[in-house]
């Protein structure tokens, strides 16, 4: 006798990956009155949501694609919507704060190589206008008492932020359940058919038939793609981050590469490194991150480290983001980014009403994976 | 400090963990000719069972038992041996590819090993009931440590419950030092009986029977013991007071109590195992965990092999035999005896083995604690670091999170200072029995170094490379 689950059940959406990113657009989608399902694998899978550094965080991005700071900006202005609505909805704070933020340098060039990047990202054609400055080693001291000698200064902009992001995780998941999304751990998608209106998704406990289907599965989403006509050109990058013990608040505004949370641990953060699937934790890159945290803020020195974890961004040829809709297989749409902490108000806010109009608008072309089909004698 | 300057940045072997397994395995390597570094946490050699062999104020030889005592054989063999011994050790970190990541005296280091003998021992199985957490109550194994470093025992009304061989163990040693128990709150199901059965007359042959038999008479002559004890609560304001209780199908009962001390038996030490990687599985009879390990107590991870408790709860004598197992192995595969000299020198532990195993199925299930014992309900603490409730999992269960991994992300649960080291058995069996599945089918924590704290600083003094430092530093 078939299982409940194999007896195929109508959703007006699937939603490929339970991450951030998935769970931000069911959420958004329920939220729409649309039919969801959640498919997800099991405990142990790449879980960069699992393991991100919760920055809510605007600056130095875009340079080489204006339109991803926008939508970024875009998504930072409707993050505090979010995190009420959220909130109201299931009573879980996500303690999102948007006091602005730094980026911090340990050197004159350092200073220098962050004043030419800013300069040449705001300086784009169609870049999106927002407040930012350089500040010197004593108007830095004067927002973050804590640093120490060595920091010769920094950038800051004041739209910048911080969340708990398992909190977020949680509360999109609770949301979307609230909605009437169902959620499906241990459903691991091997194969999709575009079928007469919709998709078959054969899973590892049998079949599930949509009307729509949003790939949403990180690393996964490499694999899904050709399934339906899309592509997802997207590699593993690790980040290797260290956490504290709680320590009393001392960092009233995250840093790009520290931040304190709400509930007193210290974040340090975080390493780009290519190393394929390999998510372990080495002591070289840890010193690193130690080193420079240390020289930053002094007083962390004798803080304990309680743990190190890697997790795998999800990064396309470019860094930027791919929102694509199918040309071969209509209402299969893809999403993917590096960034589904900051963009989750986006997602969910945004395009999940895009997704359930059943189209992509003019404006989300620029992040077609079509950009990459570049001619090689170019 | 002085001895570990005088270190070198590598080495053929390093044994973690100074108790029987560790102890045996280092003696057999280095005087194979291995050159074999022995790191322990402890000041001085023994590891738990043998706490404070070469310096407890317990000089009385028949307060601790004779067992006690067999650890100072293999200390001495351990100090003739050549290798070299590092205590006050922690050790944070190892990685696959042989590098050690440890602390001494506030400074850390870093070694390389060919190979590696985990030899990390058993922990003590959680306790999860009602109360668990109120201070004066501990686990029986703290208060055995207390009794051997230092001879303490408590004043006031102590009560023991649980079950287990140690339970008994350590009753009469708490006696014979001259400590008052009130009453023994055996909790052992009677139905375990019906289990166990089969293997009695395997138990029969046990060198174990006549001790355990000694010790349960011993205690029972001087202190009641109440057995069939379910439905166990701590109540108290601010420190235990009294502990509730039901034995058999009798009424609830009342006794006061200044100190209560639990204990369920104990369970292999995986955190530093699991944290490399090394492959575990499920083991139905003792509830628990156990690395997938080879004959001669090779990990799933080829550089690393796992002895003693860790490797399989199984006792002292057979750890200490399962370190000369793995240091046989570890001389072979770095070139110091062939596979027929090896063979042969493993003949006597293996026959060890098998004399001291006798009965060890009969132990696992005739002591299999119970279920309400080792899987919390309601407001319970599962997680005492974060205080995550049991019916704060069940619900988090019901919105789809099937593992201890899932959980931790969408709890904290296992995320604060004990880094689920302590709680991970209990949060596993919990989210198995929300789901109706087994353990096997639920996994346990992933977790990931430090395995010890350690502080920025320390973390900050290790050697950086430029690719490091460029895969940090941007623009």
């Amino acid at each position: 006798m078939p299982a409940p689950e194999t007896s195929p059940p109508l959703f007006d959406v699937a939603v490929v990956g339970g991450g951030l990113v998935g769970t931000a657009i069911a959420w958004g989608l329920a939220r729409q009155g649309q039919r969801v399902a959640v498919l997800d694998e099991g405990d142990v899978a790449i879980r960069p949501s699992r393991g991100n550094f919760a920055l809510v965080w605007l600056q130095s991005k875009g340079l080489g694609m204006p339109a991803y700071a926008a939508w970024t900006k875009h998504s930072t202005d409707l993050w505090t919507g979010l995190a009420a609505e959220l909130r109201e909805e299931t009573g879980i704070d996500v303690a999102y704060e948007r006091r602005g933020g730094f980026q911090l340098a340990l050197s004159e060039a350092e200073v220098a190589a962050r004043a030419a990047m800013q300069r040449r990202l705001h300086s784009q054609p169609d870049m999106v206008v927002y407040p930012y400055e350089m500040l010197d080693h004593d108007a830095v001291a004067r927002m973050l008492p804590a640093i120490g000698p060595e920091v010769a200064g920094g950038s800051y902009c004041p739209l910048d932020g911080h969340c708990n992001s398992l909190r977020l995780l949680r509360a999109l998941h609770t949301g979307m359940q609230r909605r009437g999304a169902r959620y499906l751990p241990e459903h691991r998608v091997e194969h999709i058919d575009p079928q007469a209106g919709g998709f078959r998704l054969r899973h590892q406990k049998g079949e599930l038939h949509a009307g729509k289907l949003v790939l949403a599965s990180g690393i996964g989403n490499a694999r899904l793609a050709p399934m339906v006509g899309l592509a997802a050109p997207v590699r593993p990058q690790r980040g290797q981050i260290v956490v504290t013990e709680r320590l009393r608040p001392f960092l009233p505004y995250p840093v790009a590469t520290i931040r304190q949370t709400d509930d007193g641990t210290v974040l340090l953060g975080d390493s780009q490194e290519e190393a394929g699937l390999d998510d372990s934790v080495g002591s070289e890159v840890t010193a690193v991150i130690a080193d420079r945290a240390v020289r930053m803020f002094p007083r962390l020195a004798q803080a304990n480290v309680v743990r190190s974890w890697a997790a795998l961004r999800v990064m396309t040829p470019d860094g930027f983001p791919i929102y694509d809709e199918s040309q071969t297989a209509p209402g299969a749409f893809l999403a993917t980014c590096h960034s589904g902490v900051t963009l989750a108000a986006s997602h969910a806010l945004a395009l999940a009403p895009m997704l359930a109009g059943g189209s992509l608008p003019a404006q989300m072309r620029a992040f077609t994976a079509r950009r990459f089909d570049v001619p090689p004698t170019a | 400090m002085s001895k570990t300057a005088a270190l070198n940045p590598s080495c053929q072997l390093v044994v973690i963990g100074a108790g029987p397994a560790g102890l045996a395995a280092a003696t057999t390597a280095a005087k194979l000719g291995v050159d074999t570094v022995l790191l322990d946490e402890q000041p001085a050699p023994g590891g738990q069972i043998y706490r404070a062999i070469t310096e407890t104020p317990v000089t009385k030889r028949s307060i601790l038992g004779m067992d006690y005592w067999h650890g100072a054989e293999l200390v001495t063999a351990f100090r003739s041996s050549g290798a070299r011994h590092v205590p006050g050790t922690t050790v944070w970190s190892v990685t696959r590819e042989g590098e050690i990541g440890f602390s001494v005296g506030g400074a850390a280091r870093l070694i390389e090993a060919e190979r590696i003998i985990l030899a990390t021992g058993a922990q003590e199985r959680p306790f999860p009931i009602p109360g668990w957490t109120l201070p004066g109550v501990m686990t029986a194994g703290a208060a055995q440590i207390l009794l051997k470093a230092s001879g303490m025992v408590a004043e006031g009304r102590v009560v023991l419950a649980g079950t287990g061989p140690l339970l008994w163990l350590l009753a009469a040693q708490y006696l014979r030092a001259g400590g008052r128990i009130v009453t023994v709150l055996d909790t052992t199901p009677p139905a375990n009986r019906r289990a166990a059965l089969p293997y009695l007359p395997n138990f029969l042959g046990s060198d174990y029977l006549g001790a355990g038999i000694a010790l349960l008479r011993e205690v029972k002559a001087r202190v009641p013991v109440i057995g069939d004890v379910r439905s166990l609560r701590l109540l108290g304001e601010n420190r235990v007071r009294e502990v509730v209780y039901q034995s058999g199908t009798a009424p609830e009962r009342r006794i006061g109590a200044d100190l209560v001390l639990l204990h369920q038996g104990v369970v292999p030490n995986l955190n530093l195992a699991n944290a490399i990687g090394c492959r575990q599985e499920w083991h139905e009879d003792q509830l628990c965990f156990v690395p997938v390990i080879d004959a001669w107590g090779t990990s799933s991870i080829e550089r690393v092999a796992i002895a003693g408790d860790g490797a399989g709860i199984a006792g002292a004598r057979i750890a200490a035999e399962r370190g000369r197992l793995a240091a046989l192995e570890a001389a072979h595969r770095l070139g110091r005896i062939d596979a027929y000299r090896r063979d042969a020198e493993a003949v006597a532990p293996r026959r060890a083995i098998t004399r001291f195993d006798k009965g060890r199925r009969f132990i696992d299930l005739m002591y299999r604690p119970r279920a309400e014992h080792r899987v919390p309900q309601g407001d319970t603490l599962a997680c005492r670091c974060e205080e995550i409730t049991a019916q704060q999992i069940v619900e988090a269960v019901k919105l789809g999170s099937t593992g201890p991994n899932q959980m931790k992300s969408l709890l904290r649960c296992g995320m604060g200072p004990c880094q689920g080291r302590l709680c991970g058995l209990t949060i596993t069996e919990l989210i198995a029995s929300a789901r109706g599945v087994s353990p096997a089918d639920v996994g346990y924590f992933r977790l990931r170094p430090p395995i010890k704290p350690i502080t920025l600083a320390e973390l900050a003094s290790l050697p950086k490379s430029e690719a490091a430092v460029q895969a940090v530093v941007r623009g």
